[in-house]
Order: structure tokens, then C-alpha cells, then sequence
């Protein structure tokens, strides 16, 4: 398929996701902070750095902060604009995706700058939040029941998977660095509502009960362990690359058993240090460095998807020149 | 929207029964023809059983229906940009409900007249751009044509696969005061609107299903597959019977891209842009994430200039560079060709009947609006002189821009042309205004005859195809001649009607 186009629907996909996302960290904190007295400090701006919001100088205050991340245009990292790229996105490549898909991108767009959702958002957060968080299910429900299942949909689905895989890693890490700031000794049913809501902000509360777990570990270490290295659990860290791995190897066509192009290279180097790693391993060092890992891995693979798919190379580098030249005239949606 | 609901409801309290019937009120305009009533309360016979069913609605009804239909378009996000909007702003092209029928006689004459007009069009862009005996035995003026800004030289002795230079036309139809169809212009460069005519046909089934059910409408629905089906048959030399098809669009800011997309979509083409394909060896490829792979025709919706930087617009991001090369070698269609805009010169659409005439030796079927080139001495004298009662058009403006309406015009404004039409003459001409036909159409002040003109789409590979219907658009202020979607106009379904079975040919 047309480099372009690819990219379109990779980031297509990857700024749903980030809705979904932030939604759901969006609400679990809210929730959260409604049984905690914590330190202004402490409430809202893990959370600014987990969305990758670090030059925030407004209120710290609850209601200014959520109305950032939600509604504001100016924000990259808000949810309003994170639907805005998508749907950006979806129109750029209409001819790609399914009729089905553009209609309801197009429809929750529109709900977005309708006085409804903002209604809904003043007299029912939670119910906003959850609705936020189907846009995504429904489109990928949508697609996988209405998009051709060919190379358009692999990208589709990787930029879904890396996504998710560095919002799971990001959620873990700012959450995990606030438990680990809670000093007091008497604070323990606090740090367990907190692994709590890391559980909830993921929609692992029931499936981390559902798997077994050692009572001789410490209830963070045991919700690390599952978020990070659950083989089922859909939104794990190893999951999502095992589906990003599937996903690169059906777009290049080359066998699992022989990682060829950047992409397959980075990713198998990332699943190989996961399956080499331990929970305890990653804990008894620095769970943060591990995670900051995963990250950063996710990030050069973006590069690698960029160097492999997307910028086109012809053999004469004076030519290639000026195609760069040109592709940043024309404003693709990313961040 | 929703208050207009309200408002209407609360002078029918008992919808259904004491509410007005939709055109109960309606009174046709003074002047003009009337697409659909003979005189008040009175359809045309040809449309009898269709004004029958949608006169039995009533006001609130109608109003629903209405509502349906703009939930439709707004949730297809069927949409136009215009360009002195804020970038990237997105408008609903404002549909009107009420159809606009052609009887089956009357399209007929239209699809005659139209495929007279292509076939002579043709044969002047080949004779243009070879021998040129059309202007050698002075039947246009050589100077009109070779002057001509979308006259391109580089194509002299070129000859674009198939011999078919405008393999898509789109040709604006007026209907004056007697009911008599007229040809105000040619678009044969890049014509826009066909998918508004696609989406409305939707969005009319949709919300009318029994009308569809009851009337014979003529279907407009395969557009798309004629238009791949045309342009796989002028492939270059070597590319098959399949040959790989893509559609080149300036891009998603482009006002017209939702229709560049839906066209890609519904053709099963690719929708690319100018950095998606490269030149090299005079071959054209497209850059996919598994390397190159080779194009053989392009149909595109842009502009000569932007086309290719190495032979045209040098600051074109736009096009290929290179583009034209392969052209020339004969390894790409270009659909249309380049070169076409010359038949959109509105001084040069003043000598299509010429044309005729000279290619064909036949008389025009369908006539233009009579037009005064101001280049001639004597035109613009006259021109000059009725300023007040005639229209002036720049020769390469389309949408409505760069035109003096006379008899709405300010002092002010035609000072300003008439200094314009002294410096360049050339650039201008006129026309007496022409009543255009007018169609009820729903307003604030109810149903009310508003004008419109109509946009038939002409497809041409080895054949030749009209799409039974088109684009109407309509005016919708009150007495405005101006039906432009960059001017405020809105669009209506057309229906060209089935010819009864019993018919027995052409009146």
C-alpha cells in the first residue's frame, strides 16, 4: 500500500488508542482522589507526565487540570485533540477505511464540539469518560468487522499495539513512583487502593483476580508482574508486542523465524529482553529503569516504522533529499 | 434546525390533519420557467404521480424528512472547504429536498445535444494541437485560441492515447424563461460535483423510499464503475486490459477532496498524492511500503500548472516532477489531458457551435447563451455601453468569481469593470442575463421558486456516456441568479425520468 497512506492508518489508530487512554487514567484518578487526601502536588501531576505533558504551568487544581487534558485545543495531549488527529486522519484516508468507520469517527468528532458532551462531562463524568473510552472499542470493533483484513488493518493494528503497550508501561511507572512516595508506614490499605486504581486504569482489576497470584509477594510486585508479563491479558506490555510482532511480520511478509527489516529487528530485541527478564529481577533493581526501557524501545520502534514504511527511500540520495523536503510541507497528523 | 421544527409545529398543532400540505402556499415565480408547476397548484403532466406523492406530505412531515436528511449528510461528513474560509474549515453543501425532474423527452434532447457537443470539443482540442485547420480556414480567430492561458503549447503534435483529450466534462446547463435547455460553459478540466449527485441520490433513497419505488427515476448510481471502466480503456500502450488506475488529488485541503475520496473509494482506485508517486526512467511509479510499484493512468484533479515543476509551475509541492516526461514518452494516460482548459475559455465556448458546424456539419442541438467577446471592438463597445443589463465573466474564472452581475450591480463595481474591460479585453465577456428556470425550494419563508441550473457529467474512453441527471444547484436567496456552492448556492437531487414503456421515441 501507498507509505502515506500506511502512516495515516497507523497513527489513525495510535491516537484512538491515546483517547481511550487517557480517559481511563482520567477518571481512575478522579475516582481516586475522592477517598485520599494527598498533597496538591501529588494529585494531578503524575498524571500531566504520564500523558507526556511536562510544561504545564496552569492550576494544579482537579477541575483545571481535567479540563486541560479534556477539552483543551491547545493541548496535544488532550482528549479533544487527540479525536480531532484521529478523525484528521480518518478523512485523509477515507478510501481506506470502511464507510462504517468514517461514519462513526465523524459522529463522536462532532459530539466532541456538541454542548452534549460537554454536558454530559459538567453532570456525569464518569458516564463521559466511558463514553470516551467505546469510541475506541466501537471503531475497532467497526473495523475488525468491516475493514478489509489486509495491509491497511496490520497498520491499524500495530499502531493500537504500541500505543497501548507504552500507556500500560507509562501508567506503571508515574503510579508505581507515587506508591513508592507514600513513606508512611500506616499507609499500606493506601498504597493498595492505589495498585487498585493502576488495576482499574488498565481494566485489569477483574482479570489480575482472575489469574493466580503468590500470596508471598507484595501486591505491587504481583500487579507489576501481570501489567508488564501477562501473556493473555490484552493490554500487557508482552501481549501488545507478541501483537505487534504479528502484526509487522503479516505487513512484510517475512517469516517470524527471521526478523528482516528494522521493525521486526527492534521488536523481536524487545520481546527477547521481556522473555529474559523477571518481575523480581525488575523490581530488585529499579522497575522505573525497566520501564523507562520499554518506552524508550517503543519509541525507536516508531523510528523504525518511519525509516521502514513510511519515508519511502529511492536509490539516489539527491533525490531523497527533496523528497523530505516535500513531505514536511504536506502536514501529516502525528505526534 | 431543531427551532424551525418547533416553530412549524406550533402553527400545527395537529399535525397530520389540519397542517398544510407542502406546496399549498407555493406561488411560481413571475418570470421564469417552473421545473415543476404549470401555473399554481398545477404540476407539469409529466410529473403528475411524483407531485402527487410528495404534495400528499405535510409541512411538519416535510420537516422531519428534513431532519433526517441533514443528519445524514452531517454524519457522512459530506463536506466542502471554501477557500477563503479559515484552512481546513469544513461546510455542509446545503441540500434541498424538493427533487428537480427532467421528463424523459426533454433528456433525450440533453444527451444528444451533450454528445454532439463532446465529439465536436474533441475533434477541436486534436485539430488545435496538430494541424489546427480549424483556425487555418478562420473559422475561430487563430490569436483567440493561441492566445488562450490554458492554451499549451507543449502539446503541439502530441497525441494523448485513445486521441481523447477530455475524458470527463462537466457542461453547465441553464434552462431560460421558454423552457428552452442552453449551454452557459464547459468545464472540461477538472469538473467537480459528481459526488454530490451520488450522495444526494443517497440520502433521497434513504429518506424518501417509496417515491423511489413509485417513479421511475433513472439510476445515477453507476458513475463510478463507468468512469474506471472509461479510463482503463485509453490505457498507454502495454498496460493491459487492467492497467493500474490511481487518482491524483492537491491534497486533503483541497476543497473538493471529499470528493476525490469518494471517487477512490467507490472506483477501487488509489487516492494518492503528488509525494506519493516518483519518475525514473520516464515511467511513473508509486511509492508503496513494499517499493515501486508502476502507474499507467491517472486520473487527476489538478490543475496543468501544478502538474509537474520541471515543465510548468516551478513552485508546484503538488505534482510529479518529471510527470510530463513520461507523457510525452507515452507511458501514462493523463486524464483529462493537458490542454483541455482551452475549450474552457469562455471567449473560445463562445465558437462551440462554430465547432460543431465545422467538425460535424450539423447544427447545434443544444444552443449557447448568445455571448459578446470583448476582444472584438464592436462587443465591447456594446458591452461597455449595458453594463447595467449584461453579465461580465472573466474567460478563465469559474465558482462565480471575478463576474459583474449588471442589473445587481453597484455603480462602484461597474466603474471597476469598466476600467477592467478597457485594460484587458481579451480576459472578458458578456452575456444578456438569462432567467434561469426556477424549482420550489424549501426556505425560511416556506416553499419558495428558487433558480437553478443543472450540471450533467459526460464520460468519454472509446465511448461515450452521460450520466442520466447531474448536478442542479440552486440559488438560495431570493432572486439570486448565482447558484455557485462558493456563493452560497445549494444542490437537489435530479431525476431524470424513465420513458414510459409504451413511448414510441422522441416528440
Amino acid at each position: 500500500m501507498i507509505s502515506r497512506v500506511a502512516e495515516h492508518c497507523f497513527w489513525l489508530s495510535r491516537y484512538l488508542e491515546r483517547a481511550e487512554n487517557s480517559a481511563r487514567i482520567l477518571e481512575v484518578n478522579q475516582t481516586l482522589l475522592l477517598d485520599f487526601e494527598l498533597p496538591l502536588e501529588q494529585q494531578w501531576k503524575p498524571l500531566l507526565t504520564i500523558c507526556g505533558v511536562h510544561d504545564y504551568a496552569a492550576s494544579l487544581e482537579s477541575e483545571a487540570v481535567q479540563a486541560y487534558m479534556t477539552w483543551d485545543k491547545e493541548n496535544p495531549s488532550s482528549i479533544t485533540s487527540s479525536i480531532a488527529s484521529a478523525r484528521e486522519n480518518a478523512r485523509i484516508i477515507r478510501e481506506i477505511i470502511s464507510a462504517d468507520m468514517w461514519e462513526r469517527m465523524n459522529y463522536y468528532y462532532l459530539w466532541m464540539q456538541n454542548q452534549i458532551s460537554r454536558h454530559l462531562y459538567d453532570h456525569n463524568r464518569s458516564d463521559f469518560y466511558g463514553q470516551i473510552r467505546r469510541i475506541n472499542q466501537l471503531l475497532h470493533g467497526i473495523a475488525e468487522g468491516t475493514m478489509l483484513h489486509g495491509e491497511a488493518w496490520e497498520f491499524f493494528q500495530l499502531g493500537k499495539y504500541m500505543e497501548r503497550a507504552c500507556q500500560t508501561a507509562r501508567i506503571l511507572d508515574v503510579k508505581y513512583h507515587m506508591v513508592s512516595a507514600l513513606s508512611e508506614p500506616s499507609s499500606a490499605h493506601m498504597e493498595n487502593a492505589h495498585w487498585s486504581a493502576i488495576l482499574k486504569s488498565c481494566s485489569a482489576y477483574e482479570p489480575f483476580h482472575k489469574q493466580h497470584h503468590s500470596l508471598e509477594r507484595r501486591l505491587g510486585a504481583s500487579v507489576a508482574e501481570f501489567l508488564v508479563f501477562d501473556p493473555i491479558f490484552p493490554r500487557s506490555v508482552v501481549f501488545c508486542v507478541e501483537q505487534s510482532l504479528q502484526a509487522v511480520h503479516a505487513i512484510s511478509g517475512n517469516p517470524r523465524s527471521r526478523p528482516t527489516n528494522d521493525v521486526e529487528k527492534s521488536l523481536r530485541k524487545l520481546a527477547d529482553w521481556l522473555h529474559a527478564a523477571t518481575i523480581d529481577g525488575m523490581m530488585l533493581s529499579d522497575l522505573h529503569k525497566g520501564l523507562t526501557h520499554v518506552v524508550d524501545s517503543i519509541h525507536d520502534l516508531g523510528e523504525a516504522c518511519r525509516r521502514t514504511f513510511f519515508d519511502f527511500q529511492r536509490e539516489t540520495p539527491a533525490q531523497t533529499q527533496e523528497q523530505n523536503g516535500q513531505r514536511q510541507t504536506q502536514g501529516v497528523v502525528k505526534a | 434546525m431543531a427551532q424551525t421544527v418547533a416553530a412549524s409545529q406550533a402553527r400545527a398543532p395537529f399535525a397530520g390533519y389540519n397542517a398544510p400540505l407542502l406546496f399549498e402556499e407555493y406561488q411560481t415565480h413571475p418570470r421564469a420557467y417552473d421545473e415543476l408547476f404549470v401555473g399554481a397548484g398545477l404540476p407539469h403532466p409529466a410529473f403528475g404521480e411524483l407531485m402527487g406523492m410528495i404534495g400528499r406530505l405535510t409541512t411538519p412531515e416535510f420537516m422531519d424528512k428534513r431532519a433526517l436528511a441533514d443528519l445524514v449528510f452531517v454524519n457522512h461528513g459530506i463536506t466542502f472547504s471554501v477557500y477563503s474560509d479559515r484552512r481546513g474549515v469544513e461546510k455542509i453543501f446545503p441540500f434541498d429536498l424538493i427533487p428537480r425532474p427532467v421528463a424523459a423527452n426533454d433528456w433525450t434532447h440533453i444527451d444528444r445535444g451533450l454528445r454532439q457537443r463532446i465529439l465536436a470539443l474533441n475533434l477541436f482540442l486534436y485539430d488545435v494541437y496538430h494541424d489546427q485547420r480549424i483556425l487555418k480556414e478562420k473559422a475561430i480567430p487563430a490569436e483567440l485560441v493561441l492566445k488562450s492561458k490554458c492554451f499549451r503549447k507543449e502539446m503541439l503534435g502530441f497525441t494523448p492515447p485513445g486521441k481523447q483529450y477530455m475524458h470527463v466534462c462537466g457542461t453547465d446547463l441553464v434552462r431560460d424563461a421558454k423552457g428552452q435547455f442552453l449551454v452557459l460553459e464547459d468545464n472540461g478540466r477538472t469538473p467537480s460535483g459528481v459526488s454530490y449527485v451520488l450522495e444526494n441520490r443517497v440520502v433521497m433513497k434513504r429518506v424518501f423510499p417509496r417515491l423511489f419505488k413509485h417513479c421511475k427515476v433513472r439510476r445515477v448510481e453507476d458513475y463510478p464503475q463507468k468512469l474506471r471502466d472509461s479510463l482503463a480503456s485509453v490505457g498507454p500502450e502495454g498496460a493491459g486490459a487492467h492497467p493500474t488506475i490511481v487518482l491524483l488529488s492537491p491534497g486533503p485541503y483541497n476543497s473538493a477532496y471529499f470528493e476525490h475520496s469518494f471517487l477512490a473509494r467507490n472506483m477501487g482506485i488509489e487516492l494518492v498524492l503528488g509525494q506519493d508517486l516518483y519518475v525514473e526512467n520516464d515511467r511513473v511509479y508509486l511509492k508503496t511500503t513494499r517499493g515501486p510499484k508502476k502507474v499507467d493512468v491517472i486520473y487527476r484533479r489538478l490543475d496543468d500548472d501544478f502538474l509537474d515543476p520541471e515543465m510548468f509551475r516551478p513552485d508546484s509541492l503538488l505534482g510529479v516532477p518529471g510527470l510530463m516526461r513520461a507523457y510525452f514518452k507515452g507511458n501514462v494516460t493523463l486524464a483529462n489531458a493537458v490542454g483541455t482548459g482551452v475549450c474552457d475559455d469562455k471567449a473560445v465556448y463562445a465558437y462551440v457551435p462554430d465547432m460543431i458546424r465545422f467538425y460535424l456539419s450539423e447544427e447545434p442541438i443544444l444552443p449557447n447563451v448568445p455571448t459578446h467577446i470583448c476582444d472584438r471592438e464592436e462587443d465591447l463597445a456594446y458591452t461597455l455601453d449595458r453594463l447595467d443589463e449584461l453579465v461580465v465573466k472573466a474567460v478563465n474564472e469559474s465558482g462565480g468569481y471575478g463576474m459583474l452581475m449588471g442589473p445587481a450591480s453597484t455603480e462602484t463595481q461597474r466603474a471597476e469593470f469598466r476600467v477592467k474591460l478597457k485594460e484587458n479585453p481579451r480576459n472578458y465577456i458578456a452575456q444578456p442575463v438569462v432567467t434561469l428556470s426556477a424549482c420550489p425550494t424549501w426556505t425560511d419563508e416556506g416553499m419558495q421558486p428558487r433558480h437553478v441550473d443543472l450540471r450533467p457529467y459526460i464520460v468519454s474512453g472509446t465511448d461515450t456516456w452521460v450520466l442520466p441527471g447531474g448536478l442542479t444547484r440552486t440559488a438560495l436567496t431570493k432572486g439570486s441568479l448565482v447558484v455557485n456552492s462558493s456563493q452560497g448556492g445549494g444542490s437537489k437531487d435530479t431525476w431524470v425520468m424513465e420513458a414510459p414503456a409504451t413511448s414510441g421515441g422522441n416528440p
